[in-house]
């Protein structure tokens, strides 16, 4: 699977997406997620290790508490899509400016 | 000439760029839709015709993981005004649209690519949302990476 299918697949589920939304704001344990969200502790787990496979956050451990946070780079795929046309319609809007001076009438 | 690019913050799956071309929209049209002409600017364009529907395939030059060919499908044409063509590439599926407009000095052309999300309905709603995220404060986080 590429990973912008990965990206999408994981931010299509509405809970995920709440998820990664609140991670947004700062750093948090599952537990304080747990509070924040009306969802049970083991899928608030499962919807983190779903956005940690699509690469979308990080963790981090401290003793026997597990920290989330959001993985910026995460949605650079996304990212390299726009830049990459952007640059491809860039270079030949000046190739057709130049056919345009070489063409009759 | 000048070259600017329209695309909205908001509307972070398109692409949207405006040409003012000192050629009229008929001399445009025709290296828009002349095969030995868009094979000059763009991409060499093999079974391009102006049919409605017409399925046609645009070369790039091949990279790792890619043979190089844009599928394209035309589904949108007015002559000299506008034309509208399929741009897909793997799961990537796009709209590439031309639209010309007479101005006093010539042509205004407008480049527009919208639709960067993978063609699958199960994944649509978090690639709206992807984007939109991509437009707000992520790109701010993207901007800080080395």
């Amino acid at each position: 699977m590429r990973s912008e299918d990965r990206i999408f697949q994981a931010l299509a589920d509405p809970s995920r997406r709440a998820i990664f939304e609140s991670l947004t704001r700062g750093e948090a344990g599952v537990t304080d997620l747990t509070a924040r969200f009306d969802i049970s502790q083991p899928a608030v787990s499962q919807h983190l290790a779903a956005l940690k496979r699509a690469g979308l956050v990080d963790r981090r451990r401290e003793g026997r508490r597990v920290f989330y946070r959001v993985e910026p780079a995460g949605m650079k795929p996304l990212f390299d899509w726009i830049t990459h046309y952007r640059a491809f319609w860039t270079e030949r809007a000046g190739r057709l400016r130049s056919l345009l001076n070489r063409m009759d009438g | 000439m000048t070259f600017t690019e329209r695309s909205a913050p908001s509307q972070t799956g398109s692409l949207a760029f405006e040409l003012d071309l000192p050629h009229p929209p008929a001399k445009v049209w025709r290296a828009l839709t002349d095969p030995a002409l868009v094979g000059e600017w763009l991409l060499p364009a093999t079974g391009l015709t102006l049919e409605p529907g017409t399925a046609f395939t645009l070369q790039a030059p091949p990279q790792p993981g890619w043979d190089g060919t844009v599928q394209c499908r035309l589904v949108a044409i007015d002559a000299e005004r506008t034309f509208g063509m399929t741009w897909r590439v793997g799961d990537l599926d796009t709209v590439v649209t031309f639209t010309l407009a007479a101005t006093p000095s010539g042509t205004r052309l407008s480049i527009v690519q919208s639709g960067f999300t993978p063609d699958q309905k199960r994944n649509f709603g978090g690639a709206r949302y992807g984007w939109r995220l991509m437009g707000g404060r992520l790109t701010d986080l993207l901007a800080k990476l080395p």
